[in-house]
């Protein structure tokens, strides 16, 4: 009876501190921390949110019109240039509130050190950058221009040799380029450079490789280009390009920031190549459809749009610059679907070479259940407790 | 007497035209080029067509061949096209004639039973770099005598 009665209490005993390990204190507070909840916004208001629906449309609507009224205008400037400065094939304008004005020497100079830069000369498919300066009063007759949102007319829907981009500028980059006192902080010439050859976008890959078989291009199209935002993003690590870049593992947002992306991003970055496939080929279709004005919009803000893969606006930089020309090229132009003419250039399942890239960037994080450290000390404090006692116990019965 | 057709050739060539791509004028050079090495005679030959095309694109062009008359048609295009097609098609819309082994510069001879117009299809079946220009003459050879 007296040993019944020590194991009940042994037991209650233990009981006791797995409850004291687990469970909170009554009345605990919160922290008081803020919870970052990184994939919401607040709502506004049903008018609020509706007069926003229509804004968007209203601004999509008009870079459209942009866009082929551009079409137009530009072709006559585009024979200039092709006439004048023979060996390029970039023209460059800028209009500030819908008025043409002339390209500050300062970014004219820049976007042609970027096109020198991508090597890029005279090209089958040529490039008109059309940059939009932000005006400081706003007109208010209409909802405001999106600053740095980007646009991006393809060939096939001009004259089929010009690729058109609109760039419309952030109110810093305008006072940049203007050379306005209000800026302190001297810019380095190398920084515009890279911002405007970002700016450039699918167009610069169009001038580089000219325009992707229906496969490649019906596959860029349904993703809205998201993995071809720049052909070349200068050296890895240089600039976080996401809320995931920024991230830190010392901090609980880390993981926020990790969940606010797709589940085929996370098992990317997990290093597993079913997820790096799955994440790159999203959008790849045996029967393509691109769409007639074949429109490219895109917002480079990275806190405004969740990726699909981590860095992936540069992933088909990297794999040009991986495989280099005369491969990429075939994939490009490759009537073959998506998964095998990649594989191809990559001599790799594309989930694995994907796999790699992505470890490059990112040290690889740990999914699936993992006890907490501390949680498996309790447990195995607690067994050898159990065990200790039952040995102590058993070597008192012995009989002698 | 070649000689003579070659320097025509040259005399007609046209020059390069401001603003004209690299590409463009590649294959006008080319084409001339073509009409100066298949021409028997004078190189009257009118360049029907010329454009760019995507891979697995493709053309269609009407012309009037005169009956009795043999052609040679032909087609080049720039230097990174690898295959092209041409087809000569029949008034009625179907294939009379069609070279596709001759990769880059395909040619088609032809002696047409009537005076009529015939359609010419070119396919961009391989280009490395999109899109590939190209050019086709139909040239007159020889009348055959009624």
């Amino acid at each position: 009876m007296a040993s019944l009665k020590r194991w009940v209490l042994v037991g209650v005993g233990a009981c006791v501190a797995l409850a004291l390990a687990y469970l909170p204190p009554r009345g605990a507070k919160p922290s008081g921390r803020e919870v970052l909840f990184l994939a919401q916004s607040r709502r506004g208001t049903p008018a609020r949110q509706r007069a926003q629906a229509v804004a968007d449309e209203w601004r999509a609507a008009d870079g459209s019109l942009r866009l082929l009224r551009a079409r137009r205008q530009l072709q006559e400037l585009l024979r200039e240039a092709s006439a004048g400065t023979r060996g390029s094939s970039l023209v460059v304008v800028s209009e500030s509130a819908d008025v043409a004005i002339a390209t500050p020497p300062l970014a004219d100079s820049a976007i042609h050190v970027a096109w020198r830069q991508l090597g890029l000369g005279e090209t089958k498919v040529k490039v008109a950058v059309i940059i939009q300066w932000a005006t400081l009063s706003a007109a208010r007759d209409r909802p405001l221009s999106e600053e740095g949102s980007y646009a991006y007319l393809a060939p096939d829907s001009t004259d089929r040799t010009t690729c058109i981009a609109v760039v419309s500028l952030v109110r810093y980059w305008t006072r940049v380029f203007a050379r306005d006192p209000r800026v302190r902080v001297q810019v380095p010439f190398d920084v515009v450079v890279q911002s405007l050859k970002a700016g450039l976008g699918p167009c610069a890959f169009y001038a580089a490789y000219g325009t992707p078989g229906k496969s490649v291009r019906g596959w860029l199209v349904s993703r809205g280009w998201d993995l071809a935002l720049t052909l070349d993003a200068g050296a890895r690590g240089r600039q976080a390009n996401s809320l995931f870049g920024m991230a830190d593992p010392r901090y609980g947002w880390y993981w926020e920031a990790i969940y606010s992306l797709p589940p085929t991003a996370v098992a990317c970055l997990a290093s597993r190549p079913e997820g790096c496939r799955a994440a790159v080929l999203a959008g790849a279709s045996d029967d393509p459809v691109i769409p007639v004005p074949d429109i490219v919009s895109m917002d480079r803000r990275w806190w405004t749009r969740v990726p699909r893969l981590v860095e992936g606006g540069r992933f088909l930089g990297d794999v040009a610059r991986a495989v280099g020309r005369d491969r990429f090229l075939s994939f490009w132009t490759s009537p073959l679907p998506v998964d095998t003419a990649l594989a191809a250039a990559l001599k790799r399942p594309v989930g694995e070479w994907t796999a790699d890239w992505q470890r490059d960037f990112v040290e690889p994080i740990r999914l699936g259940p993992v006890p907490p450290l501390g949680g498996v000390t309790i447990a195995l404090l607690i067994a050898a407790l159990a065990v200790a006692v039952v040995a102590i116990t058993a070597s008192r019965r012995q009989v002698r | 007497m070649r000689a003579i057709v070659v320097l025509l050739a040259i005399l007609t060539m046209p020059s390069a035209m401001p603003g004209q791509q690299r590409w463009e004028r590649q294959v006008q050079e080319r084409v001339q080029r073509a009409v100066a090495a298949v021409a028997t005679s004078s190189p009257s030959a009118v360049v029907k067509g010329s454009g760019m095309l995507n891979t697995s694109e493709a053309s269609s062009f009407k012309t009037t061949l005169i009956q009795g008359t043999s052609y040679a048609i032909v087609a080049v295009c720039d230097d990174d096209c690898s295959r092209l097609q041409l087809t000569l098609l029949s008034p009625s819309g179907s294939d009379l004639a069609k070279e596709r082994n001759s990769e880059s510069l395909p040619t088609l001879h032809f002696t047409a039973q009537a005076t009529a117009v015939y359609g010419i299809r070119v396919v961009m079946e391989g280009c490395r770099w999109n899109p590939c220009w190209y050019a086709i003459a139909v040239v007159p050879l020889s009348k055959l005598p009624s």
